[in-house]
């Protein structure tokens, strides 16, 4: 894989990917971002992206479905999934519909960022996030 | 790797399986053991500890708010046990206060009571008829026990995320599906069911600083702010939320606390007419 982990942002409040983005641009990922779930899963299935962080409630496409065709399509796809709403029987659907990893909001960028550095890892990534991460809030 | 908590019919036979599970998994097996030390933390005998998890206040027995009390101990050692990876549970009632982390399973083990009243019959010297009973008003008890305690009937089998019956499966196979169960996607601990678990340990922790000072508190944690509700008297507001701030504020892993005072509407009531 390259050096560089390619990251879809999936958000329909435009803040998360404002935030987010500038915060895993600074530890080496390539960042879209999107509010719009039909556009990101165009993309996805233009693209192959090494994670997918996917907000769970949204308009006519939810986080649950969009995990369901980034697994469908590539097993290699780690699929961080956020919500506002969280609770443990949606938590134990995402993960048993195969999900990474389950993040209740509000969080930090940093939080995320130990997320995908563990998402990283998994994939085998050799970004050393260690030394890439800087400020602990940034 | 989930937490596994166990409840049983029998306290021993649950032992048994809950050991012998942790000893499949190698996992660490945590029960009534650890009151000891809950108890000499709490300047109380351990004795006292064991007897509120199995009685009622009663007359001649523990107030209701001495019980409540030792249940908090009991949930906030507990808890802090649970936060270490790969733990099973057994007899400390976690089930009841384990509540919404997706990563704990909760395992029910069921007993056939007429084998328990045959084994009862054959220790105590007494008939079946007489043992049947025993462990049929010990299901009432543990019933009311838990409504009372958590205001949750842990003899409902819906709360439960496995169910074994041990009069039809026995227990290599009862241990190889819990074993089993605990790989299951559903159960693994994510970034929010461990924060949970923290918030929980916080939340228990706060109170058991708390309670004996302010016994009717209730404390909610949510990722290091802590919210405390107490009730007193309008005059008493600025008093009370300076002194919980003080108890609490310099406690590990509290980042804000927020005091709500709800007006005490019984004592200024008495204040009113006095």
């Amino acid at each position: 894989m390259s050096d560089k982990l390619e990251v879809l942002i999936l958000d329909d409040e435009p803040i998360v990917g404002k935030r987010l983005k500038p915060a895993l641009t600074k530890i080496g990922c390539n960042v879209e971002v999107f509010q719009d779930p039909k556009e990101a899963l165009d993309r996805i299935d233009q693209k192959k992206f090494d994670i997918v962080v996917t907000d769970i409630r949204m308009d006519e496409i939810d986080g649950l479905q969009v995990l369901d065709r980034v697994v469908k399509k590539s097993q290699h796809t780690k699929v961080i999934m956020i919500t506002g709403y969280a609770m443990m029987s949606v938590a134990r659907e995402a993960m048993e519909r195969g999900a990474f990893d389950f993040i209740a909001k509000p969080f930090t960028p940093n939080d995320l960022r130990e997320v995908i550095d563990r998402a990283a890892k998994a994939l085998g990534s050799d970004i050393n996030f260690e030394t890439t991460t800087g400020t602990k809030n940034g | 790797m989930p937490i596994i908590i166990f409840l049983s019919d029998s306290y021993e036979k649950g032992k048994e399986i809950a050991k012998k599970t942790a000893d499949n998994l190698d996992y660490k097996y945590v029960d009534r053991d650890i009151l000891g030390e809950i108890a000499k933390r709490h300047d109380i005998t351990e004795s006292k500890l064991l007897k509120a998890l199995d009685e009622m206040p009663s007359l001649f027995g523990f107030s209701s708010k001495t019980w409540h009390q030792y249940l908090v101990y009991i949930q906030e050692g507990t808890l802090k046990e649970l936060l270490d990876d790969k733990v099973i549970c057994h007899g400390l009632a976690a089930h009841l206060y384990v509540l919404g982390v997706s990563h704990v399973m909760k395992v029910r083990i069921l007993m056939d009571p007429e084998k328990m009243a045959r084994e009862i019959a054959s220790k105590e010297g007494i008939s079946v008829e007489k043992a049947y009973n025993i462990v049929k008003q010990q299901k009432e008890l543990r019933k009311k026990w838990s409504l009372s305690a958590f205001n949750i009937d842990e003899t409902d089998l819906s709360r439960y995320d496995l169910v074994i019956n041990l009069s039809q499966i026995d227990d290599k196979e009862a241990v190889d599906m819990i074993a089993k169960a605990s790989t299951y996607r559903k159960f693994q601990p994510m970034t929010y069911s461990i924060r949970c678990l923290h918030d929980r340990e916080l939340a228990s922790r706060v109170k058991a600083v708390l309670l004996k000072r302010f016994p009717d508190v209730r404390v909610n944690a949510t990722n290091g702010t802590v919210v405390i509700e107490i009730k007193a008297l309008k005059r008493e507001k600025q008093k009370k939320t300076r002194i919980i701030k003080e108890m609490v504020g310099n406690m590990a892993g509290v980042n804000y606390v927020e005091v709500h005072i709800i007006n005490d509407m019984l004592r200024q009531a008495i204040e009113t007419f006095r």
